[in-house]
């Protein structure tokens, strides 16, 4: 089958067997590397990327059901050459080890940020849940996604 | 020329909280881990395993995979070859025993005995399929304790009881000093199997150039290297013919520093398909089943004190499940018992390690190495002793600690050392004084537990060393090439900010290399928290080296004696006269002008001086210096659901010096979010040899909402052998988190838990019992 979808603001056309989850099409056929595999069951949110505003996992999504969609990933969230406010935060708050996870792990921050730029610990804390991390233990994080949110409303205003 | 333009920020980077050298790749996607790269041709290799725990293969025909279209290599051990590799292989070569591919037995689910290569991944299942191998089933033993009992299936040829490994660790006379003591008592404490679930699995990249006689090998790993040199020895090829490349590597904690069978796999599966790459990668299931594990322990403690909390004497024995095969068996067993002679003056020791095989998956290093089963067991026995005696147990442990510049009963030298420092900053911190004791009427408690830890260790050669190269170039940017793995821990980082300071320049100037056998120095690999110490000296001595060399110029060209010259932050001045004499800059240009043209290029390579352990006695002083830490936890006991609630924890670290603060503190918070998991849900489970909770679900490991507020306090002792005082930190934190959390229960309800994790069932149970009065205390 064809499908068409927006993958960080580029259209792709794709030829597809349709049991393809979207983890496989955007990292082996579109060649986008930037999301990643940790599990393949849905459980760790290593693939977390945005269709249509809505943070999902990845590799439980099938690319099939994701025709005419909005999808964004790590790699569309920079602007140029310039990071997104919630990626040097992570980085200016030492959040990030090994990054495995960073990928999803920022996407998870911008949909908690994208709803309340002030976010308590225990809304971060929530926000996160879904996102495991090994290495840094999440003080860190949390501490970025603070900042980030900070950042983001000093920017607006 | 254009001159390199650098960030005044980030002159003398050290105890800086610079950002990571490589963060900028890490938030935004473009850095490439193995999973991420797709080489022309590459192929999808997948392992074949044993369905069986416990079996001999009869026959193996893989023709029909070899039939089906689009497969492209299928190997087993004919070619492989019968050849053993093993890690402890330097100290106990008679240990070696495991085949890249197995072809007599399989000993736990999941033992390799053959591999695929094909166009893609289903093929590579489809073919999975179609290997046909005939076993005769043989019975399984999967519990140690069963294993060493006469008459117990035999696991591997010539091993009696399924012993694999038995370790005395025996120094002074403890039964005779059992006889002076006022209060003696026994306890035994049960740690389960554990997974280092590294977020990447495990994955390699092999390509063997059949006609150049070739390997390269990509690889998420901790210590390339030793990939190398196994590779080397199985295939019987020189050092120079195999390039092992690592590449962004998410997480080790201990699981990516052995050579696996599909390293080995990935590389014969390339020759035999041409020269075609091969990928192979973990699936979460093989990561959690294939890889390694932590060993299950079973830690049995007696221990004579005096009234006045004089520690006297300790025996004991340790029962570590081994699994299939022997790993880093014996070394683990002598880091797992002589750990106490870091943290107490002990000076009559009897205990003796085994280290058993069963049919289960293998267990190796992990984070602590040993460390924190021991950790467990010694620091939840010490204050039991101490409430024997009625004693404080912060009390009991200052009375009882090493100090500086002391030799341990087991020769461990100890240098600085800020234990104590530790213990009563923590104390400080947490409010001991006021909280201890009195807040049982809240089910609210404060317990401690404390932890040394080494930087390094001859663990698998004769030698641990690790190189450094700076090279200058003529615009003034400046490589750093170092044979350290950074696997996620940020040690390209450290290092590069121990080579700026050194060599006078800002941080921005260095681009780190790293850990590529064809183009960087030797290193033994991350372990052992040896990273920021061993490789930190030997860059240190490499940027020594390349600061001497263009001193060597500026003095010649200036008449000033080279060793009134030395380069700070970005400038070349005069010692005696504190005079600026020309920028960093400026003496580059002089190196590479008409009159001199040589070209900087330092070297450096550090072996600490240390001693293997002797593994009949224990004895030895197998780290160049010690770090130390204590910690406490407060926590809060529903008594109705069982649950235990933590309100915060505190942990004070020596670590000598904090090359990069946030670094350091990172370390410390994911070391504690691990031990937090061990405390309560990790527990990798096995049924027959089957593991049951392979995977997030069934096996939790931290998740944001489980984190409590941690404090953490670094002590700079500035040791006198490290990098700008630099220790190593990596593992020590997670060592007595479960300790402290039993001993904060304790003071808060009364139990004892003696069986790890805490969950809400086995509170429970001791609630009641101790209502009942049947309360093993």
């Amino acid at each position: 089958m064809q499908i068409t979808f927006t993958l960080n603001k580029k259209s792709h056309t794709l030829q597809l067997h349709g049991h393809e989850t979207l983890l496989e099409v955007i990292r082996n056929i579109i060649g986008s590397t930037g999301t990643k595999e940790a599990c393949g069951e849905g459980e760790c949110g290593a693939c977390t990327v945005f269709i249509d505003g809505k943070t999902i996992l990845s590799c439980l999504t099938l690319a099939c059901d994701c025709a005419d969609c909005n999808i964004t990933t790590i790699e569309g969230l920079s602007e140029g050459d310039n990071l997104h406010p919630i990626q040097e935060a992570f980085l200016e708050q030492g959040a990030v080890q090994c990054g495995f996870c960073m990928s999803g792990m920022i996407l998870a921050a911008k949909n908690i940020l994208d709803k309340n730029l002030s976010p308590d610990i225990d809304e971060i804390k929530k926000g996160l849940d879904g996102n495991l991390c090994r290495c840094a233990g999440y003080p860190k994080i949390f501490e970025a996604v603070k900042a980030a949110g900070i950042n983001l409303k000093n920017k607006k205003q | 020329m254009r001159i390199q333009s650098f960030d005044k920020n980030f002159v003398n980077p050290v105890g800086k909280s610079v950002p990571r050298i490589d963060g900028k790749g890490l938030v935004t996607g473009q850095t490439k881990f193995t999973q991420d790269v797709n080489l022309p041709g590459m192929l999808v290799g997948k392992m074949i395993r044993s369905p069986h725990p416990h079996a001999r293969i009869i026959n193996i025909d893989t023709s029909k995979a070899e039939n089906l279209p689009g497969v492209k290599a299928v190997i087993t051990a004919k070619d492989t070859g019968e050849i053993k590799f093993g890690s402890n292989e330097f100290f106990f070569p008679h240990l070696v025993d495991q085949m890249p591919l197995e072809s007599q037995k399989v000993r736990y689910i999941g033992d390799e005995i053959g591999a695929i290569a094909a166009v893609d991944e289903e093929t590579a299942e489809q073919a999975l399929k179609l290997i046909e191998v005939q076993y005769e089933i043989l019975p399984g033993v999967f519990d140690a304790l069963e294993a060493m009992k006469p008459g117990a299936p035999q696991i591997h040829e010539n091993v009696r009881n399924n012993i694999n490994v038995i370790l005395p660790v025996n120094i002074g006379n403890p039964e005779r000093m059992f006889k002076e003591a006022d209060y003696v008592r026994d306890d035994v404490f049960y740690c389960p199997s554990a997974a280092h679930t590294c977020m990447e699995t495990h994955t390699c990249i092999g390509q063997y150039e059949t006609f150049s006689n070739k390997i390269t090998l990509w690889i998420s790993h901790q210590a390339p290297f030793k990939v190398r040199e196994a590779i080397a020895k199985c295939f019987k090829m020189d050092l120079n013919d195999i390039r092992v490349v690592k590449l962004a590597t998410g997480g080790g904690f201990g699981g990516k520093l052995e050579m696996l069978p599909m390293d080995f796999a990935a590389c014969v599966l390339s020759k035999k398909a041409g020269g075609l790459p091969v990928k192979i990668m973990y699936t979460r299931e093989e990561e959690f089943t294939c890889s390694r594990r932590k060993h299950n322990m079973i830690y049995k403690l007696k221990s004579g004190v005096k009234k006045d909390g004089t520690l006297l004497c300790m025996t004991g024995e340790v029962i570590a499940d081994g699994g299939a095969y022997c790993s880093y068996g014996p070394t683990l067993l002598a880091s797992t018992i002589m750990r106490i002679f870091m943290t107490y003056q002990i000076k009559h020791l009897k205990i003796t390690g085994y280290r058993v095989y069963t049919n289960t998956p293998i267990s190796g290093a992990i984070r602590g190495f040993g460390g924190v089963q021991s950790g467990f067991a010694v620091e939840s026995h010490m204050d039991l002793l101490a409430k024997g005696i009625g004693m404080d147990p912060v009390e009991f442990r200052l009375k009882n600690i090493t100090t500086p510049n002391m030799v341990a009963a087991n020769k461990m030298k100890i240098s600085s050392n800020g234990l104590k420092e530790c213990i009563e900053s923590a104390a400080l911190a947490a409010d001991w004084k006021n909280k201890r004791g009195k807040q049982s009427h809240i089910r609210r408690g404060i317990g401690m537990g404390i932890a040394g830890d080494v930087m390094g260790s001859k663990m698998y050669k004769s030698h641990e060393s690790s190189g450094g190269i700076v090279k200058v170039e003529e615009d003034c940017s400046i490589y750093f090439f170092t044979g350290a793995s950074d696997t996620g821990q940020g040690s390209n980082t450290a290092l590069s900010q121990i080579v700026a300071q050194e060599l006078g320049v800002s941080y921005s100037r260095i681009k780190c290399i790293a850990a590529d056998t064809a183009i960087t120095p030797f290193d033994t690999g991350s372990f052992a928290s040896r990273v920021t110490f061993i490789a930190g000296n030997g860059a240190l001595r490499a940027a020594h080296d390349a600061k001497e060399q263009i001193l060597k110029i500026v003095a010649k060209d200036t008449q000033i004696d080279i060793n009134d010259l030395d380069i700070k932050a970005e400038e070349v001045i005069q010692l005696s006269t504190k005079k600026n004499i020309m920028s960093f800059e400026n003496a580059i240009k002089l190196c590479y002008s008409f009159n001199y043209g040589d070209q900087i290029i330092g070297r450096g390579s550090y072996n600490p001086p240390t001693t293997p352990v002797d593994f009949r006695t224990g004895e030895g002083h197998v780290s160049a210096s010690y770090s130390f830490e204590a910690q406490i936890a407060e926590v809060e006991v529903n008594i109705k659901s069982g649950t235990i609630n933590i309100l915060k924890l505190w942990d004070a670290h020596d670590v000598g010096k904090a090359i990069n603060p946030s670094s350091v503190e990172s370390q410390i918070e994911g070391s504690l979010a691990m031990g937090l998991g061990y405390v309560f849900n990790e527990n990798l489970k096995f049924e027959n040899g089957r593991c049951v909770n392979a995977n997030f679900d069934g096996y939790r490991i931290p998740r944001s909402v489980d984190i409590p507020p941690i404090k953490t306090i670094l002590i700079e002792t500035i040791d006198p052998q490290g990098p700008f005082g630099a220790k190593g930190m990596g593992e020590a934190a997670l060592l007595p988190t479960a300790a402290a959390i039993a001993n904060a229960i304790e003071d808060a309800v009364g139990i004892r838990l003696k069986e790890l994790p805490f969950t809400p069932d086995k509170v429970l149970k001791a609630l009641k019992e101790k209502e009942r009065g049947e309360a093993n205390l």
